[in-house]
């Protein structure tokens, strides 16, 4: 696996993976994404996206979570190359 | 018995009586299945549904355990004992000052980690707890294997392993929650270990917020201090207001707070969750074994590639819809007219049995052409929730909000009021009551203002009618098509408010997409019944009494005596009917009608429909009851009175499609019924709202429907 440039979970396209780095939010928000475990080292991918792109679909935790893309965008993330 | 000697040793010590009930807090993740048990447990019919967010108000109910009795008390699905969400805020509220003897965790074992995140929470209370190992049959078909008694050891909290929607192991789950309640298993109060740093900060703070042994004995020191480590808002603030060293506790709590950012370079509440889920992934490795064959795509995997379908997703959603509609219509219809024909038979089994009069035309016009004429669409409304409850219980209902939600959010909504919005398809009573899932005070206010806007179980019937009335050769498209529209001016009233009076900031979209579950025959018959009960309940008050009053109001005062040839004549067999229609419009009613009609003419209203529509605001389906009680007084006498209200509308030439298309758009837009608006008063907390819902839709309806009929006329479309 090698590390790419992209920083941001909004970034990725259906079918990426990625690891996640930090969470750069604040309150309920943050709260929220890190209790369903968007956690630093956690493992996911992107598994799909509604029509005009927005919202995604997430694999993490063994659990499929959606979020908006500019939730996403407040996730940093290293993206894995399978 | 050593348990019982030890029960009463207890009892003694604390000084309880002899009989002490014991409370029991049903809580844990959203959609883990506790409402489910809670019902197994009490026999209650709390609303069900596979998607989180579906209880947002705390149920409490009764059981009987041998000799025990039992407080249950069922609470919203959390993540965290934060206090962010109003579900958050309820649990929290109640597991902290109504103290419950034990919280009972309803975990999903197929997803244990996130569980286990909100159940160590819980053990930080400092209130025994013991967890539920539920959906413990779909753990087993992922091939997800627990040492229950290892996991129980290692976290110091017994467990038992139940299947809630079949019952199995609740009985154990009742015994083990009683014995903690009585002390004898000991939940010893563990609390995981956060690491050295933490650990010290956390032990600084409590010896902190100990200068007040007040404030500890209220909320449990251990607690507070994590919840001030986290910079909590709530705890801050409790702090702030209880505490009597506040400020001396929140100055040093910032200084350790400031210190634990800058050795972990990040946020304090992030650094205690992620120091959780490491002991949780420790607890784990030793106790959980995931069987690696069962990875390839589930079945959840491969609906959602077709429902979930970037482009067929809302093709696919407004498809389902449709489909429910003509399926409630096609079976609805049918037995629509069996009521019918037993009211019309009950009907003149009457006018056999009393003599021609008053009394009697109280009883045919009045009771049983308003009260039958509702009751005509209880099969519809039976047909519709059976639809609507399938999409619940099958796990649709998320899909929907995913696939929908850009769509909301367009429109300054949240993906989350989609179920308010879906709900008051149903019932804009329930709706409003279920925004409370939308955090934001803004968001959840703005859809309580619009979602009344949807068709409900009340205005179908009514638009029903008129679709079938008017347009007999397209009356399911046309449903349809009214149907589409409530959302569409939903969502543009929605716009305008969050550009005027709600400009503001907007809550997470997060959600946990459940895997599909196959409905199961009593939770469907569980939604029907008790949506066709309040159905029925409703017609035997509201819209009996509506249905009485109206009556009244469209019979007196009686008509000058040489009008009349009534009571007087019975071998007639006419009574006031052969008199009118002047005689009605002498009646309050009629000139209340006729003092409308000025105004309602632009948009091609008679006083009739005038009055349908004033009474109807009492609750929609009076609209049709109405009708049915002034044609029902209007028959002329060689009318055959079996005729069905809506051949009699289609026979007024008073009324053609154009008047009614712009009828149906007012009735589904303005003024909510009174029980909706009671709701919204109740949930806003003050009559401000629901007069303004009032106002705005009844003055939008208004104009709507000018506009639908003066194009329409100009169009040439009049007759
Ligand atoms: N297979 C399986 N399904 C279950 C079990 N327990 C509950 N369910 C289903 O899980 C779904 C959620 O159940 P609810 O009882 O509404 O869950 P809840 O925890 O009250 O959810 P919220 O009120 O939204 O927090 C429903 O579809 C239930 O039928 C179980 O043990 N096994
Ligand atoms: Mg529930």
């Amino acid at each position: 696996m090698t590390e790419d440039q992209k920083h941001l979970l909004s970034q990725l396209k259906p079918g990426q993976h990625f690891t996640v780095q930090k969470v750069n939010a604040k309150g309920e928000i943050r709260r929220r994404l890190v209790d369903i475990g968007f956690l630093k080292e956690e493992k996911g991918v992107v598994i799909r996206e509604a029509l005009f792109c927005d919202p995604i679909e997430v694999e993490i935790k063994n659990t499929k979570v959606s979020l908006r893309r500019s939730e996403a965008e407040m996730i940093n993330i290293k993206v894995m190359e399978q | 018995m050593i348990f019982n000697r030890h029960r009463h040793h207890h009892r003694e010590h604390h000084g309880h009586h002899a009989c002490r009930k014991i409370k029991i807090a049903i809580a844990g993740n959203p959609n883990a299945g506790k409402t489910t048990i809670f019902n197994y447990l009490t026999g209650q019919n709390q609303k069900i549904g596979n998607y989180p967010g579906v209880t947002v108000e705390k149920k409490s109910g009764h059981l009987f355990h041998g000799r025990h009795e039992i407080e249950l008390v069922d609470l919203p699905g959390i993540y965290s004992l934060s206090a962010y969400s109003l579900e958050e805020i309820v649990s929290r509220d109640f597991v902290i000052n109504d103290k419950p003897d034990v919280i009972v965790d309803i975990l999903d074992s197929t997803n244990l980690e996130r569980n286990l995140n909100l159940l160590l929470q819980f053990q930080e209370l400092g209130i025994p707890v013991v967890g539920a190992l539920n959906m413990s049959d779909e753990a087993e078909e992922k091939g997800i294997q627990i040492n229950v008694e290892q996991l129980s050891k290692i976290l110091a909290i017994p467990l038992v392993k139940t299947i809630g929607t079949k019952g199995i192991g609740l009985k154990d789950l009742m015994r083990m929650a009683v014995r903690v309640a009585h002390g004898s298993i000991n939940t010893s109060r563990r609390h995981i270990n956060y690491g050295v740093e933490i650990e010290d900060a956390h032990h600084k703070i409590i010896r902190q917020l100990k200068t007040d042994p007040d404030f500890c004995h209220q909320f449990p020191s251990h607690w507070m201090a994590i919840k001030l480590l986290e910079n909590d808002p709530d705890a801050l603030l409790k702090v702030k207001q209880h505490h009597r060293h506040g400020e001396a506790v929140l100055l040093e709590t910032q200084k350790i707070i400031q210190f634990i950012e800058k050795h972990f370079g990040d946020h304090s509440d992030v650094v205690v969750i992620e120091q959780r889920y490491g002991y949780i992934h420790g607890a784990l490795q030793e106790t959980l074994k995931q069987n690696q064959n069962t990875t390839n795509t589930t079945l959840t995997e491969k609906i959602d590639n077709i429902m979930l379908n970037k482009y067929l997703g809302i093709p696919i959603f407004l498809l389902i819809m449709y489909l429910i509609y003509q399926f409630t219509f096609t079976l609805g219809d049918p037995l629509g007219l069996v009521i019918e024909q037993l009211f019309a038979g009950l009907k003149s089994v009457i006018q056999k049995t009393f003599a021609a009069g008053i009394f009697r035309d109280f009883l045919t016009d009045g009771i049983i052409d308003g009260v039958g004429g509702v009751l005509v669409f209880l099969p519809l409304v039976v047909f519709l929730f059976m639809g609507l409850s399938i999409l619940e219980d099958t796990g649709y209902m998320a899909r929907a909000a995913f696939v929908m939600d850009k769509f909301f959010h367009i429109f300054g909504l949240h993906g989350r009021s989609f179920i308010p919005f879906m709900v008051s398809t149903g019932c804009a009573v329930p709706g409003v009551m279920s925004a409370r899932v939308l955090s934001n005070p803004k968001d959840r206010l703005v859809t309580i203002l619009v979602s009344p806007i949807m068709m409900c179980s009340a205005k179908t019937p009514v638009i029903a009618i008129l679709s079938a009335v008017f347009f007999p050769k397209n009356a399911g498209l046309v449903f349809w098509l009214i149907w589409i529209s409530g959302w569409i001016f939903a969502f543009i009233f929605a716009l305008i408010f969050r550009k005027t009076l709600f400009a503001g900031e907007q809550t997470p979209f997060v959600m946990e997409l459940p895997p599909y579950r196959i409905p199961t025959v009593r939770g469907i018959f569980q939604h029907m019944t008790e949506k066709s009960g309040e159905y029925v309940k409703k017609a035997g008050t509201v819209i009996l009494a509506a249905s009485v009053i109206i009556w009244f109001a469209l019979n007196f005062p009686k008509p000058p005596e040489n009008f009349t040839s009534n009571a007087e004549q019975p071998e007639t067999g006419l009574s006031i009917e052969t008199l009118h229609p002047s005689a009605i419009e002498q009646s309050y009613g009629g000139k209340f009608g006729k003092f409308l009609e000025p105004a309602l003419r632009p948009a091609g209203f008679d006083w009739k429909i005038g009055v349908a529509l004033f009474a109807a605001t009492a609750a929609k389906e009076v609209f049709i009851s109405t009708l049915g009680i002034l044609y029902g007084i209007d028959e002329a006498p060689e009318t055959d009175s079996e005729t069905g209200l809506q051949e009699k509308i289609k026979m007024d030439p008073a009324y053609n499609p154009l008047m009614a298309l712009g009828l149906m758009f007012f009735i589904m837009i303005y003024i909510p019924c009174i029980a909706t608006l009671a709701v919204v008063k109740k949930e806003t907390g003050s009559w401000k709202w629901p007069a303004f819902q009032a106002f705005y839709t009844l003055v939008a309806a208004y104009l709507i429907a000018v506009a639908i009929y003066q194009t329409g006329i100009l169009l040439g479309y009049g007759v």
